[in-house]
């Protein structure tokens, strides 16, 4: 019984430490903030908190459960898609934080052109993925 | 009669090198008389050794305009130099480094999102997720895999609020912040180190 315990309380001080870490780097990121601007929801931001939340451990249960449904290939491109945005915001928030366009940008002197270097490392996300999972995984 | 002349330094000015820079070019004055005599008042005349950035600070300008209305009471508002930067000849050069750095950002990105999914196993867990959520096994989950890949564009996109020249809505993108900000701290950099009148060294006789 006191085996247990101990177990669970590992088991829930382990969770505490991933879960407040995650949080951490989503506030760090400054996503959630960037996409209520977006859509102009700021008084939401308690609603896409609780999302946040609950996205973290439905998942970390199913992926401790292994459970199995049965649905359409088409709700797995739905959520490849949504997965794809929310890397992608992380990915793009993460450049941000290490200030690299503003410096090359300023190097190469064009700063009005600097969408055309946001759109070589958008394209190559885009190819450089497409290439991971249709062919690269093959070798 | 003493008449009050209000002056205001601009931020930042472009100037053509050998250019004299007069009261006009850098700030905006008003005053009731004599207004185009104080405009043209000459200040300062880039020289070589100058380089790219001259800093104009107010006292200078205060100096000159004494000069010319001496009895006057000069006002100043706003910033308290002006940076002048002198425009060489538009290097072109640097248009042709641009297809070189795209493609240094097009497949250095493209490896780095590789590895991170090399590094995180996203292959087992999207072959997991697809067997969730399907009921099937697949070796590659292309139709979880391929929305990805294009996710994860529009989710840059979407961040920095940018569709090629489109914009999504009217604030500023994280981008243009950034430059701004960026801008700003060499602005500031140049205005301590580059204005003799802020700085007075030790070894400074002259």
């Amino acid at each position: 019984m006191i085996r247990e315990f101990i177990v669970a309380f590992v088991g829930l001080a382990g969770g505490l430490a991933v879960g407040s870490g995650f949080v951490a780097f989503l506030t760090v990121l400054g996503v959630i903030p960037r996409l209520t601007q977006l859509t102009k929801t700021m008084k939401w931001i308690a609603t896409y908190e609780w999302g946040v939340v609950l996205g973290a451990v439905v998942s970390s249960w199913m992926s401790l459960r292994d459970p199995l449904f049965s649905f359409p290939p088409i709700l797995a491109s739905a959520i490849g898609l949504f997965s794809g945005v929310f890397v992608g915001m992380l990915a793009a928030a993460l450049t941000e934080v290490l200030n690299v366009f503003p410096i090359l940008a300023k190097r190469l002197g064009i700063d009005e052109q600097i969408v055309v270097l946001l759109m070589a490392m958008v394209l190559g996300k885009v190819a450089g993925s497409l290439f991971h999972w249709i062919y690269f995984v093959n070798q | 009669m003493k008449e009050t002349i209000f002056l205001k330094m601009r931020h930042r000015i472009q100037v053509q090198p050998n250019a004299t820079i007069r009261v006009g070019d850098v700030a905006q004055v008003v005053a009731n008389k004599r207004i185009d005599d104080i405009v043209k008042t000459p200040i300062y005349t880039v020289q070589k050794k100058d380089r790219n950035i001259v800093i104009i600070d107010v006292m200078h300008v205060m100096k000159a305009l004494m000069a010319v209305a001496p009895h006057d009471d000069i006002q100043s508002l706003g910033p308290s130099q002006t940076i002048v930067e002198v425009v060489y000849e538009k290097k072109r050069w640097g248009y042709l480094y641009v297809p070189i750095v795209w493609l240094l950002l097009f497949i250095g990105s493209g490896l780095a999102i590789m590895n991170f999914h090399e590094d995180v196993s996203m292959q087992q867990v999207q072959q997991r997720l697809y067997r969730v959520i399907t009921g099937k096994e697949v070796d590659k989950p292309l139709w979880f895999q391929i929305p990805y890949s294009l996710g994860l564009g529009i989710g840059m996109i979407l961040f920095f609020n940018h569709f090629f020249k489109k914009r999504i809505n009217e604030e500023p993108s994280p981008l243009e912040v950034e430059m701004f900000q960026y801008q700003q701290s060499l602005d500031q950099y140049v205005i301590m180190h580059e204005n003799k009148e802020a700085m007075r060294r030790m070894d400074d006789d002259s």
